[in-house]
């Protein structure tokens, strides 16, 4: 590592604490005009959820700006048509019977797989590897009807493993690229001192290797959930679509007419699908934290 | 190496036997049915899975029909359920090349059936025990016709809608002294006359996100219709009448009469892909009108604003008028069944019964219209959908009604090249067209 | 035997099965067995589990079971083949046990993306229904149609614009928000929560921000427009406006994708090990410095991660454009043609053989990639 660091040929002024400072607020500002930049689509959004379909219909929804206070054009009928909409509850049931799973899996699957492409010798290693990565280009939707065939045949259409079991396959080549491109750069003396203890492979994986980790399999495990949860297109073919199995994404899209007509229910139901996934990357951030892999340098 | 070898087999077969252990014990459940017996129909398995392109409230109306009047019913010992599906093209290509196909499909596009029976993944209503002269007895043989396949049918029609329709502002017309044309002449006259008194006649909007074009097919179709007569239409339909053909280039110019004429369009003919069609009539209700007429189907009553205007009162509509030749554009859906058993088939019966269309017709909020013939006009909710109904069932009788030609036609046409060449002539005018018509006519598939 | 592991010491079980075996064939006959038995019985207990649970009445119950039976079951799968391996003969111990690890994940992509991917393999090279072969005449199309065409420049564009601006701006933004004493997780929020908006959700955003309405068909509620209005311009028909519609289409994509690049970035940057970035700024190193030279190196690997996934992610993309019809705004891409031959033109030739193309384009990408990992462990 030491070759990262040059001598510096130009000497850092002195200046101290007052360009710390100054070198603050202006990361504070660059920070505020992004995070604004980013928010104004969703904004609008969340704004319409809460104005009357004609009200969406006919003004934009930065007018509201204009007379923020006038009662007459906020509603949170949308919310409660969302919210009271038939199966609303079982929906949400099924969302987190099919999303938990289909997050853990494959995050699972992908942790052994990478560390065995990271530390574990066995002829074809680089090449399997090669082939799991490769598929990252496969197009999901290609894979449905083969996939389909094998279920039908063997009766699973329908059932909560048919849906994990796709979403871990659709998912694992990211999260092996992702977690070997992570546990690959772990400090090899580190595994090395581990094995000399006499630790096995389990053992090391367990116990050293997967708390290392954590920043990586929380990243995507964020982002496992969220597709997870906003897909509907797996959770109709594999699962179903009638009213006891059908996902959360699912019964809000069917609130929305064949010809779009229902923007109003889809603004507030764009939020409510939102705050789960929102919750989950907030439980998460705690596991990035600096330090864990501090001290652990690689030599 | 050699015992690597082995690792690695003992692991596959392993799965394997899983694999195979899994199949076994679970055949017999309730999704792996699909036994086509053509002789007696297998019994029913207590569950009829309806799939279909509708969803919203439309959906909602239809369950609520199927729950309260078949479900509910004395004697009916299964649970039928409808589920809709915005993405209904690719789920139902998923579910039945996969092996997974609902009891019954409703196709907005009749030619779809008739490919799931040409693919024999459907089945014909002949082998379901139906009486085909019976049904054509209930629909007319038009709608009947457009399920064919080999001298079998496989389409029974659940909905149809009324295309041919042209809408007015009934307090501006009546303000200014118009009165609805009954022909095409009276039309233009009364186009020509909103001009010459400051107004704008025509708001025609053709954009629908992916779909964009589509509205102006339908304009097409129904000019078809009104100038070449139905045989003509007919043979454009299977491109037996090429759509650089005299008879297509016509109905092309007509429309170009409304679409290019100075002052007739709102904004402007080149303007008409940008606007959504959902917000198209909205002209015709503000103060002064925007426009004052509007060629859509019956559904566009939905969108209609400001919230509140009353059929019959504030609106109201007169069928597209004919200019050679008489003729009802329609559009509608047909169901295919992929599984047959007693079930199903008692489903369908009741389903297409004169008593439960007469039923769901008068649920609010839905413009769905029954293409059986006994269901009466006052079954619907309001006036104009019942006078909707009489025009669809005049035309079936006398046999003038056609289902509108983009659904008929190869999706590469009547959903990609046909939309596209109409925006396309909207865009660049009357000039463009000779080179437009020739490419719809290219991409429509050779085999 | 379950033994508690008492953190990283010796494990007991290889002193045990390490002395040399009295009766060999039967019990080495036996081990093998109980290394078949022990997975396929957790697997077919799940599976009984499942069946069992779904038929309950009260769906909480059965949620509660799914979720349980469902991480419960996929540990429990690893725990037992390990063990199962473990009753293996000694010298057949270590060359099986990678494949214990890899194993479920190799037998799940082959039947979940390479059988699928040989299937559409062999359907690129056949007709519209997928009934006879046609030889390459869908490959001819592919390179020949004009829209096939337009929508390979297009994706180019797109591949070129979107990985890029995002990883930057994602970058950036951990860079900078990691500078952030509070308000750290918050700012990364903001920037995190369009991934998290469902796709019919983003679609109907981005209506509010382009829309256009013609003179005469009401008020506009497209913010573009809106600002055009107010500062006494016409409206414009932003996505008809050829070839900047696809630029404003690009511009949803990176909107949505910046926080994955900022996420996967920012976990990496707090791998970098602060008492290196403190040695360097002792030394003297200038904050920029400390970047170029201390933080890019120790992330390349990630960077390069995320720009790989997200130009697969780029390729695949196809609802985004949908939000006007891309056939008549010459906005097309290569997934959106595929979805369009496939799922509603109804020729099963094509659209495999354009999905074909999709992972033939990406091989470069996969190629740099592997060479890129050969260096790491050349040197690790």
């Amino acid at each position: 590592m030491t070759t990262a660091v040059q001598p510096t040929r130009r000497a850092r002024g002195s200046q101290g604490n007052v360009g710390a400072e100054q070198s603050l607020w202006l990361i504070r500002l660059v920070i505020f005009v992004v995070v604004i930049l980013w928010m104004i689509p969703t904004v609008g959004l969340l704004i319409s959820s809460f104005r009357t379909p004609e009200a969406i219909n006919t003004s934009g929804w930065w007018t509201v700006f204009a007379n923020l206070f006038d009662g007459a054009q906020w509603t949170f009928q949308n919310y409660q048509d969302v919210l009271s909409s038939e199966g609303f509850g079982n929906a949400f049931l099924n969302t987190l019977a099919v999303a938990v799973p289909s997050t853990v899996i494959p995050i699972t699957i992908a942790a052994f797989a990478a560390y065995a492409f990271s530390w574990m010798d066995f002829p074809g290693r680089q090449w399997l590897f090669i082939a799991v990565i490769a598929l990252l280009v496969v197009p999901l939707q290609m894979a449905l009807i083969p996939i389909l065939k094998i279920y039908s045949s063997v009766g699973l259409v329908g059932e909560f493993l048919a849906v994990w079991l796709a979403h871990t396959g659709f998912g694992l080549p990211l999260a092996t690229y992702l977690l070997r491109n992570y546990i690959g750069t772990l400090p090899s003396s580190l595994i090395e001192s581990a094995k000399i203890d006499g630790a096995d492979h389990f053992t090391i994986f367990w116990r050293l290797v997967i708390p290392l980790s954590v920043p990586a399999l929380a990243s995507f495990a964020i982002f496992q959930f969220l597709w997870v949860f906003n897909d509907f297109l797996v959770s109709l073919v594999f699962l179903g679509g009638t009213r006891d199995v059908r996902v959360l994404t699912l019964a809000l899209n069917d609130l929305n007419g064949s010809r779009g007509e229902a923007w109003h229910l889809l603004t507030s139901a764009a939020f409510v699908t939102m705050a789960l996934p929102v919750a989950v990357f907030f439980s998460l951030q705690r596991y990035f934290v600096r330090g864990l892999t501090a001290g652990s340098v690689k030599g | 190496m050699m015992h690597r070898k082995r690792g690695l087999f003992a692991l596959l077969l392993a799965l394997a036997m899983v694999i195979a252990a899994c199949g076994g014990d679970e055949t017999a459940d309730t999704t792996g049915e699909g036994g086509t017996d053509s002789g007696g129909l297998a019994a029913g398995d207590g569950s009829v899975d309806v799939f279909g392109a509708f969803s919203g409230i439309e959906a909602e109306a239809v369950n609520q029909v199927i729950t309260d009047q078949i479900n509910g019913a004395d004697g009916v010992e299964y649970t039928a359920e409808y589920e809709g599906s915005d993405s209904f093209e690719e789920q139902i290509k998923i579910r039945v090349e996969g092996g997974n196909a609902p009891d019954i499909a409703i196709y907005p596009q009749p030619g779809s059936v008739v490919e799931q029976a040409a693919d024999g993944n459907a089945i014909a209503l002949e082998d379901l025990g139906y009486d085909i002269a019976e049904l054509e007895g209930i629909f007319g043989d038009y709608l009947l016709s457009l399920g064919e396949y080999e001298g079998k049918h496989y389409g029974i029609p659940t909905n149809v809608n009324l295309k041919s329709t042209v809408w007015y502002n009934v307090k501006a017309f009546d303000a200014a002294g118009y009165t609805p044309p009954a022909t095409w002449d009276e039309l233009i006259a009364l186009s020509d006359q909103i001009v010459a008194d400051g107004g704008t006649p025509w708001c025609i909007g053709l954009g629908s996100d992916a779909a964009t074009g589509w509205p102006a097919t339908d304009w097409m179709e129904d000019i078809m219709l009104a100038t070449a007569g139905t045989d003509a239409y007919d043979r454009w339909v299977t491109h037996e009448l090429p759509f650089a053909s005299d008879e297509v280039k016509r109905a092309a110019e007509v429309f170009g009469e409304i679409l290019f004429t100075d002052g007739y369009v709102l904004g402007g003919g080149n303007q008409t892909p940008s606007i959504d069609f959902r917000d198209a009539p909205d002209p015709m209700f503000s103060d002064p009108p925007g426009c004052y007429l509007h060629r859509q189907a019956t559904f566009i009553t939905n969108f209609f604003d400001p919230a509140g205007l009353v059929a019959g009162e504030d609106f109201n509509f007169f069928p597209f008028p004919a200019i050679d030749q008489n003729g009802v554009l329609i559009a509608g859906e047909l169901a295919a069944v992929f599984n047959a058993d007693t079930d199903v088939k008692d489903f369908l019966d009741r389903f297409i019964s004169a008593d439960v269309q007469c039923a769901q017709g008068s649920i609010e909020g839905i413009s769905r219209i029954s293409p059986n013939i006994n269901v009466g006009s006052d079954c619907y909710r309001d006036a104009l959908i019942g006078q909707a109904a009489d025009v669809i069932t005049a035309g079936l009788g006398a046999g003038e009604a056609r289902f509108d030609a983009s659904d008929l036609m190869p999706s590469a046409v009547g959903s990609g090249a046909f939309w596209t060449g109409m925006v396309d002539y909207a865009q660049n005018g009357p000039d463009a067209l000779d080179g437009i018509l020739a490419d719809i006519d290219a991409a429509w598939p050779t085999s | 035997m379950v033994q508690e592991d008492t953190g990283l010491g010796l494990d007991d079980r290889d002193l045990m099965d390490g002395t040399p075996p009295t009766n060999p064939f039967s019990v080495h006959i036996l081990r093998v067995v109980a290394a078949l038995v022990i997975p396929i019985a957790t697997l077919l207990g799940m599976w009984v589990a499942m069946n069992w649970v779904q038929n309950l009445e009260n769906r909480f119950v059965t949620v509660i079971v799914a979720i349980v039976v469902g991480v419960g079951g996929v540990w429990l799968l690893y725990w037992a083949m390990d063990s199962a391996v473990d009753q293996l003969p000694l010298r057949f111990r270590e060359s099986v046990r990678p494949y214990v690890f890899v194993g479920p994940a190799l037998v799940l992509l082959i039947l979940y993306l390479v059988y699928p991917a040989f299937y559409t393999f062999v359907l690129s090279f056949q007709d519209a229904k997928g009934s006879g072969f046609v030889g390459l005449e869908n490959y001819a199309f592919v390179f020949t149609d004009e829209r096939m065409l337009r929508s390979i420049r297009n994706s180019i564009g797109w591949i070129i614009v979107v990985p890029l601006v995002s990883v930057v701006v994602g970058l950036g933004f951990a860079l900078l928000a990691d500078r952030l004493k509070r308000m750290e997780s918050a700012a990364k929020a903001l920037i995190f929560l369009p991934m998290a908006i469902s796709f019919v959700g983003a679609s109907i955003v981005w209506k509010f921000i382009y829309s256009f309405r013609p003179e005469g068909f009401g008020e506009q509620i497209g913010l573009l427009n809106g600002i055009m209005v107010a500062l006494g311009q016409d409206p414009v028909g932003w996505l008809q406006q050829q070839p900047w519609n696809n630029l404003l289409l690009m511009v949803i994509m990176i909107w949505m994708q910046t926080g994955f690049g900022m996420v996967i970035l920012s976990a990496a940057i707090k791998g970098v090990p602060e008492d290196i970035m403190e040695a360097a700024r002792i030394d003297g190193a200038t904050e920029p410095q400390v970047f170029w030279r201390v933080i890019i190196p120790s992330i390349a690997s990630t960077i390069v991660v995320v720009l790989t996934t997200m130009t697969i992610n780029v390729l695949k993309i196809f609802d985004i454009v949908w939000l006007s019809n891309p056939e008549t705004n010459g906005t097309e891409v290569i997934a959106e043609r595929m979805m369009r031959w496939f799922f509603r033109n109804e020729h099963d030739g094509r659209g495999a053989a354009i999905a074909v193309f999709l992972f033939v384009a990406i091989l470069p990408v996969m190629i740099l990639n592997i060479r890129r990992f050969r260096r790491e462990e050349a040197i690790r």
